[in-house]
């Protein structure tokens, strides 16, 4: 029983850490341009089958990285993506919510089958840190892999607050999210702004993307999960939230982890769906959200 | 500005002059054929038009002389399939049940802009009802109780979607009813005792006549449509088509949105059944795959963008199109770059031609009547 309290607690950490990535991704990209990405979870995607190809010798034969090579230049890679999304299809649309909407989601099937096309459909998994930690007080064990998406999840965060709160560029991000007229009276290009928050949501994605497939598999599916994972988060955090996503993260990861080991793992996807319905009925806003209902 | 934007730019502006180009040259030209040979066609038809814009134009809306032959034409091959495509009878069969669908959505979410990707979890609902019933009650049971029960159960899913989340606004509404799909998704492996899990439930088909089982499916798809183009042509279209506009002022006007939001919900609910009990007899069975996922939802709204979101006959007439290159015209790329090139369309047609190719068409044949509405 203790062993288990304790599993949940250091499993409960190092998972909402990876949702924590997503969700932020996610709500920037809302907060700043006021566009859903429903091709989010297809930039995760990216990011897993990116890395594969980069380090595994059985996908591209002549492209063999280091994961130390590889892992930066996945980040790179899905920014330019996420990027090259918002520039040759957001851009030109995005005056309209509903078209952008029904584009992105289009772009996340689409994105599929591509997968499927090129990798098949059959799942890849690899190993971006073997081994396994054993802690023997607790009675409980922690996979590398776990350990190094957490760490690479607050460093990635604590990079970004670092650019938001202290660089002109990072925080023009902010002031565009605050308001945007406000921010362009000021002299900061918004349509800049918002490319670069899809640069800096793409290579967030890409990091989440390189640990959700390494923790479980690379699969042309895979998307799905975090794409609803990141809804619950946002919904419950308060959409455009960079704050509110990382508290909701921890909630839902937690409670993930609570549900999945004491009440079983096919109750565990369907717990954090009843929690967001309960939180749309109590708490619409969110957390830290602003007002987006009506009575 | 740096580089990286530029390029992003470049590709913008290479997109536009590709556009453009498209638009100056080939539409150009192509038009003028047309005019040359639309134009004494129009004049020729036009005195029938005008007869059926006294009778039934206020219901169902204005056509000139080459709309009307459209419809006329469209009816007409629908009705005699058999004759004509005997080998196409199942894909054209598909198309009308997807047509159900597409139409079903376009009420609610084409018309309100609430836009539902729940919508498969409705289909699911009436497939599984009518499954469960068979399977573990009776297989016996006549059509004129699983069906009536069929829709009833789909109305009672859409109000308990409807009731809590068109409360929210904008984005909100879509987030929870992606999220239902998946519940209800989760719910049929959960269940997997009642349900057979992936397997699914074997349902015995209407009949192994082809071209019956075809009209089966064509009389209710026809049924549906000319309900839902009536409605949607009536002050409550007119209402729910404001609500999308501008929802303040359709409470400012002395309206309660959400009232006819639930009912546009409620219209929706019922084709969705129909076509649920219909796919669930035409694939003799019902199962999560080809029920449930969130896929057959976002095709539901492939359907409708293609055609023409809010206009009824345009989603018809996208579902046509679209299975018929799912199912026919594109079989030959195989199963993945088929997919690829179905999103690809429906990709360029929410970039360039947001108001779907069918009402593309029936603009153009409209404007061929020049001025005369």
């Amino acid at each position: 029983m203790l062993g288990d309290i304790a599993s949940v607690i250091v499993d409960g950490a190092l998972i909402s850490a990876v949702y924590a990535l997503i969700a932020i991704g996610f709500t920037m990209v809302f907060g700043v341009g006021g566009v859903l990405n429903l091709a989010h979870g297809a930039l995760i995607m990216a990011g897993a089958y990116t890395y594969l190809s980069l380090v595994s010798d059985s996908i591209l034969a002549s492209v063999t990285l280091h994961p130390i090579v590889a892992f930066p230049l996945t980040i790179v890679i899905v920014g330019l993506i996420s990027y090259g999304l918002y520039v040759v299809l957001v851009r030109t649309i995005e005056e309209n919510v509903v078209i952008t909407f029904l584009a992105t989601i289009v772009v996340a099937i689409a994105f599929t089958e591509l997968v499927t096309l090129v990798f098949h459909a059959q799942p890849y998994q690899y190993s971006v840190v073997p081994g396994v930690l054993q802690v023997q007080a607790l009675g409980t064990r922690i996979l590398y892999v776990e350990l190094a998406a957490f760490v690479a999840s607050w460093v990635a965060m604590g990079l970004l607050w670092y650019y938001v709160t202290k660089t002109d560029s990072g925080r023009s991000i902010r002031a565009t999210s605050m308001s945007e007229r406000g921010a362009m009276l000021t002299g900061v290009d918004v349509s800049g702004v918002r490319a670069r928050t899809w640069l800096v949501a793409g290579g967030l994605a890409g990091i989440a993307g390189v640990f959700l497939g390494g923790i479980g598999a690379a699969e042309p599916t895979m998307w799905l999960e975090p794409l609803a994972l990141a809804f619950i988060i946002v919904v419950v955090g308060g959409i455009g939230s960079i704050k509110g996503s990382v508290a909701a993260a921890y909630i839902v990861g937690y409670l993930q982890t609570a549900t999945g080991q004491f009440l079983g793992q096919s109750v565990r996807g369907i717990m954090s769906l009843v929690v967001l319905v309960v939180v749309l009925l109590v708490l619409p806003q969110g957390l830290y959200g602003t007002e987006f209902v009506h009575e | 500005m740096s580089d990286r934007e530029q390029t992003g730019q470049g590709v913008g502006r290479l997109v536009g002059r590709a556009e453009s180009v498209l638009r100056d040259n080939i539409l150009a030209q192509g038009a003028g054929v047309i005019g040359a040979v639309g134009q004494p066609a129009e004049r020729l038809l036009w005195p029938v038009a005008e007869r059926y814009n006294r009778r039934l134009g206020e219901r169902f809306g204005e056509v000139t002389g080459l709309q009307l032959l459209l419809l006329v034409v469209a009816l007409g091959g629908l009705v005699t399939a058999p004759l004509w495509g005997p080998d196409y009878l199942r894909p054209l069969t598909l198309g009308a049940v997807w047509a159900i669908f597409a139409m079903g959505w376009d009420i609610q979410s084409g018309y309100t802009g609430y836009i539902s990707f729940g919508h498969s979890a409705l289909s699911g609902a009436a497939g599984y009802t009518t499954g469960l019933l068979t399977l573990h009650l009776s297989p016996e049971l006549p059509l004129f109780v699983t069906v009536p029960l069929s829709i009833l159960a789909t109305t009672a899913l859409g109000l308990a979607i409807a009731v809590p989340s068109l409360r929210l606004r904008g984005p909100y509404f879509s987030l929870v009813t992606f999220v239902t799909v998946l519940l209800f998704y989760r719910l049929t492996k959960a269940l997997s005792h009642w349900t057979n899990g992936l397997r699914g439930i074997r349902v015995d088909v209407f009949t192994y006549d082809l071209t019956l089982q075809y009209y089966m499916v064509v009389v209710p798809m026809l049924a549906v449509a000319a309900t839902l183009t009536y409605v949607g042509r009536s002050d409550v279209g007119t209402v729910l088509i404001a609500i999308r506009e501008n929802e303040d002022a359709v409470s400012a006007a002395g309206l309660d949105p959400t009232k006819f939001k639930l009912w546009s919900f409620v219209l929706s609910a019922v084709p969705m059944g129909i076509g649920g009990v219909l796919l669930a007899h035409v694939n003799a069975g019902v199962d999560p795959q080809t029920f449930v996922i969130v896929d057959n939802s976002i095709q539901m709204i492939a359907m409708a963008v293609i055609g023409g979101m809010s206009s009824i006959l345009g989603p018809l007439g996208g579902a046509f199109l679209f299975v018929g290159l799912r199912d026919v015209f594109l079989v030959g790329l195989g199963e993945e770059l088929r997919w690829l090139a179905l999103w690809l369309l429906v990709l360029l047609v929410l970039v360039f031609a947001r108001d779907g190719l069918f009402r593309l068409l029936w603009r153009a044949l409209g404007a061929l009547g020049g001025d005369r509405r």
